[in-house]
């Protein structure tokens, strides 16, 4: 299934999830024209938002993306908790939750690189562009080149 | 657009073959209007998904 971005995002702000939208849809904020598939997230770790995830989320039967079917996972407080990252699939599509991004740390470490934008008729934080691009170096992962490619050409034509 | 000097020469080499036109459209835009654009993408590429399903499993529109 093909992730509906326009009901997914609206679905985390009106749970009141704290979160910063970075990876490839963070990209298309900016201008990439890159396709991507899922949607990465790095969320704020305290209890309240953990269980704000945990009831916002539950409706959508979230998964672990690629795991066996049938494991007794629960998407609930302690789960979140005692994990940090999770690469989900739900019915609204593919979310990857992030408690922290190598080259960007957790929630508290990226606001200061984040700013509101407005979509789908909801407001939540992106990260900026030199961060976004800071991320992705740091992943330094070879399948990333061609979108961070992309993403320099992004900022070189800001800075004009 | 043209690369920032004292780039990674990888990464200069992948930006070479950026089409350029396709991010200079994408920055008429607002950044509502780019998620807007993916979104609707994203549903187009599944609707050609199932129907490519469709038709591998015979039940194609027929001719």
């Amino acid at each position: 299934m093909s992730t509906e971005f326009d009901k997914l995002l609206p679905a985390l702000v009106q749970g009141k999830v704290e979160f910063i939208l970075i990876g490839g849809v963070a990209g298309n904020v900016h201008g990439a024209s890159r396709l991507t598939y899922d949607v990465d997230v790095v969320y704020a770790r305290s209890a309240a938002n953990l269980k704000r995830i945990s009831d916002t989320l539950l409706p959508f039967a979230p998964y672990l993306r690629g795991a066996p079917a049938g494991l007794p996972f629960k998407l609930d407080v302690a789960t979140l908790r005692n994990g940090l990252n999770f690469t989900l699939v739900t019915k609204l599509g593919d979310l990857d939750m992030l408690g922290e991004v190598v080259g960007g740390g957790g929630y508290r470490d990226l606001l200061p690189h984040s700013f509101v934008v407005e979509a789908f008729d909801v407001k939540f934080k992106c990260v900026d562009l030199p961060t976004l691009i800071k991320l992705k170096r740091a992943a330094g992962r070879p399948k990333d080149l061609e979108s961070l490619a992309e993403l320099q050409l992004l900022l070189d034509e800001q800075g004009r | 657009m043209k690369a920032t000097p004292n780039i990674d020469p990888v990464l200069a080499v992948y930006m070479r073959d950026v089409d350029c036109t396709l991010l200079r459209e994408n920055l008429k835009l607002t950044p509502a209007q780019r998620l807007e654009k993916l979104a609707r993408f994203a549903s187009f590429a599944s609707t050609l998904r199932k129907a490519g399903e469709r038709a591998k499993a015979g039940r194609g529109v027929p001719r």
